[in-house]
């Protein structure tokens, strides 16, 4: 019985750290991270999460990943990323993306639904954050806290905007995981929604200015409404020709500010494409970098560089010799027009600073490795003595080539720092332009001849202007669809204004032949769907 | 009663006896000498305890085998006890000499098994535990711990994937795959410490290696078990004189199979004949040849010292080895050592047990195998080398041989476990421990690129490039423990329970910068480079913790030494599960039956064991990422404020999941444990059941409404069976010759039975990343219900005259690779789980020779053959490509596309090992034995597959099945080697 006795003490005493609750502490201490809760206690931190959707938008609004610039250009009639001998073929990516035969699983539209609902989770995460918090808890005044607040909402509306473009009928969330499974909305109410949140804190936004490069503004709230009037017919059935000329307006005539004083339109083709282009007197919004003092540079080298790039640009960024210009497109521009050499690389490529003297060498192990870098407008196996062209008969040198963003030398003090323009003032021009024609049933009006002549002529050397200028006889629509083509290559705008013609699913270029009518609105990630029974597929996808 | 009144009285004769005896010892003694040899070889041995029975009389042998004792009157009989060898009692001749001829115990080291806290009799063990000790060892020269075991232990799979690669680790495996997660090994346990670190190993140093396979066995250790339990024995000092062992060995490497491309010959008249269309640049190169160290030797020495008596032992060895890779510059210099007391006290009641280890080790990381695939495909009518002999550099691609050249990658590692035991004997039965461990882990990697290395030139511009890292990894581990032993007429009952805190924290912070002047800093002067001011230099720290807590206790009970039972229960919680989860139940329950001792099996003579086992045992898994349950807010890179200073964004990494919790492996098993003709055929037969639960996973998660696209939570379910045969047969035994034969054979399904719950819904997982050219996808998916590592692909349907791809679709149509949709047109076309797996030692001995043969083999599997896919391609031209482009793809003229004409069957037999040694007959004071031995391993492969080694192949976890040259989803292909080795025993 002793024994037992001790026994049982023994093992009580061995027992006891279940009673002492230090024994028992499982906190996590957090060293290298920090938890939400603790967040937003101070200026600096409600700023950086106001501004960590800008630099996401990076990844989706500008080309370099799977986001909403390459699928609206890839899928239109002004460029393609080919399969390029052993390159490029990236699993049939690109070339159902330029066929419309894309599949409910593809890669890259899945991708983009989660970079812009992301960018959509990180504007309400921030919103709901720093809305249920007093402002003198962060540190800020009750101003601050509005203006952060509206700024959040109209970036917020941004995203909408661009997810309503691709897909059409989407849920409209505001908050955080609540409902889980968001139902799919009609896309008459999520275009309703983004026109109240626009016209709801417009008020609030602060005019454009130096202080809000890269930012929203009044000017940027503008330009979204520019674009969902524009696209309005498309959109919902019901044209807003006027609203779209009332808000260009509002831009044209100065009333939200500017950059750098008041808004303009840039003298030259240049200006708004150089590493210095945050001085552009006509970028309204901007996805700004700025690769000296952040580090936050430009992704879209990898699309557009061939391997050996860097050694033509006199700097240190080369690609994957991706995304190109369609055989055909180079020709639209005609020889006189600025715009063909001064954005587009094609032909014998040189060593920087050689002044045409030293030849670019491939190298890699490619079709002309160890030959002059050469860009040709076709897409064939000319190695080979081939005249097939389609999707999958590029080589290394196929197509002509993006250059009209450039990075500037290694030397350059602003190298790497260019701004991607979102919104720039010749886009509300030629906006305002087409509204004009169209509201007048297609035909020109002299206001519209005079919007898009003034962007034009920066173009061209004065002696031929004259020549090239258009009249309300000359501009037709389908020459503004070709105009527009011309100045705004590369931008991203392309699949909008195809579906505003018509031409999206109905037209052929190169090997693209016309597809099915449904295709005008991507389909809904297989994915998603599978997760949330409340998400609609869209009409003419397989359920 | 009775019998309790008849055990007293026995007790008490027995002490009268001994007072007698004693007193007797008082009045005369007398001296009597003699010699100890061994039976085997007649050998003298030095250091046999020699003790006056029942008296604390006792000396030792002499380096010749002689002593000399002083005996009481009256005395008769003498006990020799000596290391490894069986207890001999001899009565005391009547002469002045008694020798004694002592056998070895080959068993003895056997009869116990190592479980987890504390040890069990073989006999008694009522789970699958498979337990390998040092004898049995692979002998190739481990540079892993579990190297020693490969092949050996049924259900435990360890792949290479990186063949003599000094600086990887081999994949380990238990039976199956267990989680979705990348952390699939088991937990490593080394003396008694709880995730220990494989460096601190050395081959000379480990006594045995016990396995527990199964979840009744595993259960003790709790959310850590879910994979398996490695527990490591490493030797210590006996009682005895003190000993000296002395083991080397050099191997060399020698390339055995090298992917077939064409030779720069090949190459040159292929652009002759205009097959390939390039310009011939005049050289002929053999890129491979030049990154394959053709000196590599490697070399290691263990000395050992040792010894001890009743009350105290102490083991110390210390062991230099210096690894070489069949590749340049990749290598692997080490050293280190382990000391072991243990010391008794308290009148032998207390017992304090010390370990403290230590590595020391110096890699050379530039080459990993990783950069082959560049250089292999590199076209050979080009030179490493420029006309003016500098290196030639092109921005695409990169000059290998000038890389190993011109730049460093070295990483130095030291880690020390000390660990101490202090076991308390409180009362008759019951023991109270204490274990605390500690292991301190600290490295340091540095890289630099000279200012004229490529990357230097193509990426910093021309101004080197310097790198620095440091981390520092603390585990800490504390374990109280309780003991009791109670033995009641022919019950026995053993109890261990206890309590358990560890804690973990990692921390770490690395540094680089560039634009130097000149190379003589190198990495040692991190701020002389120009980018701190112009910001481009980089630098990081983090810092990590969690803390696991448990409350743990076994019961065994045994009756009459042939019903045994055993149950085990574990309370576990970690800092890592949510909120909502944090404590977990781990119980286990398992049970055996000795048919051989009932009566009707008595006259079955020719059983001489039979075990039957049940057990069923509930484990988890909390091998995951600390903090994984809590909403993070991450940085997002710097953008612009409105004061024109950029500064950093932050937005929540994660989504929130309070609900995390560990996976939950239930397992039933069902084992027998046989031996024949007096142990002449024995072995193992386990048959298992496994559901893992709760599988943890990345899952996409609902975008909207969450934030990030996937969510870390617990949501699959698998299920596999197998199983487990091993044979240990002497085939043969005469007097000079023994032959026996030993076999483990394991057959393996896994299914996965679930991706979904209430809230996530997943029809597939798709698993495998092809990479390479054209972004081929994965090449693995396994759809809810299917098997894990289905080869999901399309189906080959032939080639058009144009040799473009056809593939099948579902409706038995067939079209080129853009029409074949994914989810409706691709297939189940193969799988890349080995189905069977089976092994077998030959070990022959004739004398003082011994000779053996082991040979290893899977079989039952696919293997996508992406050297072939990638390179046996027209498309890859005019990089160089294998030979089979132009003859078994002559036709195909069309992109890289995945599908099964490129699915082989991987089924091999490899012979791994054979070793021949000679058992040196010194008979000489100075040493004691002597063994010269021969090796060569991974001789020969006998197999239908193509491509490189399919040993090398992954063949656990979720992406098994895919061959490398190209180096994505962590595959580093690295080329077969044969290797060679002589080695060394002595012992003084």
């Amino acid at each position: 019985m002793k024994r037992i006795t001790k026994i049982a003490t023994y093992a009580a005493l061995a027992l006891l750290p279940v009673f002492a609750s230090s024994c028992t502490d499982l906190t996590e201490n957090v060293y290298d991270q920090i938890i939400t809760d603790d967040f937003y206690n101070n200026k600096d931190e409600v700023v950086s999460a106001v501004l960590r959707p800008y630099t996401h938008a990076n990844a989706w609004v500008t080309p370099g990943q799977n986001g909403w610039w390459r699928l609206s250009e890839l899928s239109a009639d002004q460029l393609a990323w080919p399969q390029k001998g052993r390159h490029g073929y990236d699993g049939g990516n690109w070339i159902r993306l330029h066929y419309h035969s894309w599949l409910v699983d593809d890669g890259p539209i899945a991708d983009c639904w989660y970079l812009l609902w992301t960018g959509i989770g990180f504007c309400t995460t921030a919103i709901e954050n720093i809305e249920k918090r007093d402002a003198g808890s962060m540190g800020i005044t009750q101003a601050e806290k509005d203006a952060y607040v509206s700024d959040l909402r109209l970036f917020r509306a941004f995203h909408y905007l661009r997810v309503m473009d691709l897909w059409g009928n989407v849920p409209i969330v505001t908050q955080i995981g609540n409902p889980i499974n968001p139902p799919t909305a009609e896309r008459k109410d999520v275009f309703n929604f983004i026109e109240k949140e626009i016209l709801d804190h417009i008020d609030a936004a602060p005019v454009l200015s130096k202080s809000f490069i890269g930012r929203m503004s009044k000017a940027s709230a503008y330009a979204m409404l520019v674009e969902l009037y524009l696209n309005a017919e498309k959109w919902t059935g019901t044209p807003r020709w006027d609203d779209c000329i009332a808000a260009s307006n509002k831009l044209i005539n100065g009333e939200a500010g500017g950059m750098n004083g008041a808004l303009a339109l840039d003298p030259n083709i240049t200006d708004t494409y150089k590493p210095t282009n945050h001085l552009s007197k006509e970028i309204i919004f901007s996805i700004a970098y700025d690769f000296q003092v952040s580090n936050f540079t430009p992704q879209w080298t990898g699309d557009f560089y061939h391997f050996n790039q860097g050694l033509i640009n006199g700097n240190d960024r080369n690609g994957n010799d991706g995304v190109v210009v369609i055989p055909g497109v180079y020709t639209t521009f005609d020889d006189t027009d600025k715009r063909k050499k001064e954005w587009i690389s094609e032909g014998p490529q040189w060593k920087y600073g050689t002044n045409n003297t030293e030849p670019v060498i491939a190298s890699g192990g490619n079709e002309y490795n160890g030959e002059q870098l050469v860009f040709v407008d076709n897409i064939r196996k000319n190695k080979l003595g081939s005249t097939l062209s389609d999707m999958t008969q590029g080589e290394e040198n196929s197509g002509v080539r993006f250059n009209k963003y450039k990075l500037g030398p290694i030397t350059d003090p602003n190298y790497r720092s260019t701004d991607w323009a979102v919104y720039r003032l010749t886009w509300v021009y030629f906006a305002k332009a087409e509204a004009l024609m169209r509201k007048n049933n297609g035909a020109a009006t002299q206001e519209a001849v005079d919007l898009v002549n003034t962007c034009k002529q920066r173009a061209y050397d004065a002696e031929v202007w004259e020549t090239k200028k258009y009249t309300t006889a000359t501009l037709t629509m389908d020459e503004l669809l070709a105009e527009l083509g011309r100045e705004f290559i590369f931008e991203g705008y392309r699949r909008q204004e195809l579906i505003r013609w018509g031409k999206f699913t109905t037209a052929s270029w190169w090997d693209h032949k016309p597809s099915e009518s449904f295709r005008e609105l991507f389909a809904i990630p297989y994915a998603q769907r599978a997760l949330n029974v409340n998400l609609k597929q869209n009409p003419g996808y397989p359920n | 009663m009775k019998r309790g009144f008849s055990f007293f009285s026995r007790v008490c004769l027995h002490s009268l006896w001994m007072l007698l005896l004693s007193l007797v010892a008082f009045s005369q003694n007398r001296t009597i000498t003699g010699r100890v040899t061994d039976a085997q070889g007649n050998t003298p041995l030095p250091g046999v305890t020699v003790q006056v029975k029942g008296t604390s009389k006792g000396t030792q042998t002499g380096p010749d085998g002689t002593y000399k004792l002083e005996i009481p009157q009256g005395s008769t009989t003498l006990v020799f006890t000596f290391v490894g060898y069986k207890k001999l009692e001899q009565p005391i001749s009547a002469s002045a000499t008694t020798n004694a001829t002592l056998a070895a115990d080959v068993t003895a080291l056997k009869d116990v098994v190592v479980v987890g806290y504390g040890t069990q009799k073989k006999t008694e063990v009522t789970s699958a535990i498979a337990s390998i000790s040092q004898e049995d060892f692979r002998q190739s020269g481990a540079r892993n711990p579990l190297d020693l075991v490969q092949g050996k232990v049924a259900g435990l799979q360890i792949t290479r994937t990186s063949g003599s690669n000094p600086n990887t680790s081999p994949a380990i495996q238990v039976r199956s795959a267990t989680t979705l997660n990348n952390n699939q090994g088991p937990l490593v346990v080394i003396d008694g410490i709880p995730n220990g670190n494989l460096d601190l190993l050395q081959q000379d140093d480990i006594e045995s290696i016990s396995v527990l396979k199964d979840g009744s066995a595993a259960a003790i250790y709790g959310t850590q078990a879910n994979a398996g339990v490695i527990l490591v024995t490493t030797k210590r000092g006996k009682a005895g004189g003190s000993r000296v062992d002395y083991n080397t060995y050099f191997r060399k490497e020698y390339l055995q199979r090298r992917p077939d491309f064409l030779s720069p010959d090949e190459y040159a008249a292929k652009i002759a004949s205009g097959e390939i269309v390039t310009t011939d640049r005049g050289h002929r190169t053999d890129f491979l040849d030049l990154l394959i160290n053709d000196n590599n030797l490697t070399q290691y020495h263990n000395l050992a010292f040792s010894g001890g008596n009743d009350g105290a032992n102490y083991r110390a060895s210390v062991y230099y080895n210096n690894m070489e890779g069949l590749l340049k510059e990749n290598g692997r210099q080490q050293y280190g050592g382990r000391l072991s007391i243990t010391s008794k006290g308290l009148d032998n009641r207390l017992t304090a047990q010390f370990n403290l280890a230590t590595n020391f080790n110096k890699a050379n990381l530039l080459t990993d195998g990783g950069n082959l695939n560049g250089y292999l495909t590199f076209q050979p009518t080009y030179s490493p080398y420029n006309e003016d002999g500098s290196w030639y550099f092109e921005q695409t691609s990169t000059n290998e041989l000038a890389r190993l050249h011109q730049q460093t990658d070295i990483l130095q590692q030291q880690t020390t476990s000390g660990d101490a035991k202090v076991t308390l004997d409180i009362v008759k039965g019951l023991k109270g421990s204490i274990f605390g461990s500690i292991i301190r882990d600290n490295l340091n990697r540095a890289q630099y690129a000279e200012r004229a290395s490529e990357l230097s030139i193509e990426q910093r511009q021309g101004g080197g490039y310097a790198y620095q890292q440091s981390e520092l990894k603390l585990k800490y581990a504390v374990e109280p423990t309780l003991e009791y032993n109670l033995t009641l007429d022919r019950h026995n009952i053993s109890a261990v329970g206890g309590y358990s805190y560890r804690y973990e924290v990692n921390q770490g912070f690395d540094a680089n910068n560039y634009g130097f002047q000149n190379d003589i800093f190198r990495e040692n002067n991190l701020n002389a480079g120009n980018q701190l001011v112009l910001g481009k230099a980089g630098m990081g720290s983090y810092k990590n913790d969690n803390t696991l807590i448990a409350f743990f206790g076994r019961v065994n009970y045994v009756f009459n030494d042939k019903y045994m039972a055993s149950a085990i229960i574990r309370r576990e919680g970690s800092s890592r599960f949510g909120a909502n989860n944090k404590w977990g139940n781990f119980p286990a329950i398992s049970a055996g039956w000795n048919v051989h001792k009932e009566s009707f099996l008595q006259d079955a003579a020719f059983i001489s064991q039979l075990k039957l086992r049940l057990g069923y045992g509930i484990t988890g898994n909390s091998g995951f990422d600390n903090y994984a349950s809590l909403v993070t807010m991450g940085t997002g890179g710097n953008y612009i404020n409105p004061d024109g200073v950029w500064r950093q964004t932050y937005g929540p990494n994660r989504n929130p999941n309070p609900d995390l919790r560990w996976e939950t492996k239930r397992e039933w098993n069902l084992g027998i444990d046989y031996g024949f003709f007096n142990g002449r055929l024995s072995g193992a037969l386990d048959l298992f059941r496994r559901k893992t639960v709760d599988v943890l996973s990345t899952f996409t998660s609902q975008v909207p409404s969450f934030v990030q696209r996937s969510i870390y939570t617990n949501v699959g379910s698998f299920e596999s069976q197998g199983i487990e045969l091993s044979v240990n047969a002497t085939i043969m035994e005469k007097k000079d010759f023994r032959w026996t034969t030993d076999v483990a054979f394991s057959n393996i399904s896994n299914k996965m039975t679930s991706f979904s719950n209430d809230i996530y819904k997943l029809t597939f997982i798709d698993r495998g990343d092809i990479g390479g050219y054209g972004a081929l996808g994965t090449a693995l998916r396994t759809y809810e219900g299917g098997r894990i590592g289905n080869f999901y692909g399309k189906r080959f349907a032939g080639f058009t005259d144009e040799g473009k791809w056809r593939f099948y679709k579902a409706d038995g149509t067939t079209g080129p690779a853009d029409e074949i949709s994914r989810d409706k047109d691709f297939a189940v076309i193969g799988n890349g789980i080995p189905k069977y797996q089976a092994s077998m030692t030959n070990t022959f001995r004739y004398k003082n020779w011994d000779l053996r043969v082991f040979m290893r083999g899977k079989f039952g599997y696919q293997i996508l053959n992406t050297l072939e896919m990638l390179y046996g391609n027209r498309q890859g031209l005019p990089s160089n490509v294998l030979r089979s482009t132009f003859t078994k793809h002559a036709k195909l003229n069309d992109s890289f596309q995945y599908s099964d004409y490129y699915l082989e069957n991987g089924s091999f037999v490899k012979l791994d090992e054979v070793t021949l040694g000679y058992n040196v007959p010194f008979r000489n004071k100075y040493i004691r034995s002597m063994r010269v031995y021969f090796t060569g391993g991974n001789l020969a492969t006998i197999t239908g597959y193509s491509g490189n080694d399919p040993d090398f192949v992954k063949d656990t976890g979720l992406n098994p099945g895919i061959d490398a040259l190209n180096n994505s989803d962590d595959r580093r292909s690295y080329l077969s080697s044969r290797s060679f080795m002589f080695g060394l025993n002595v012992s003084f």
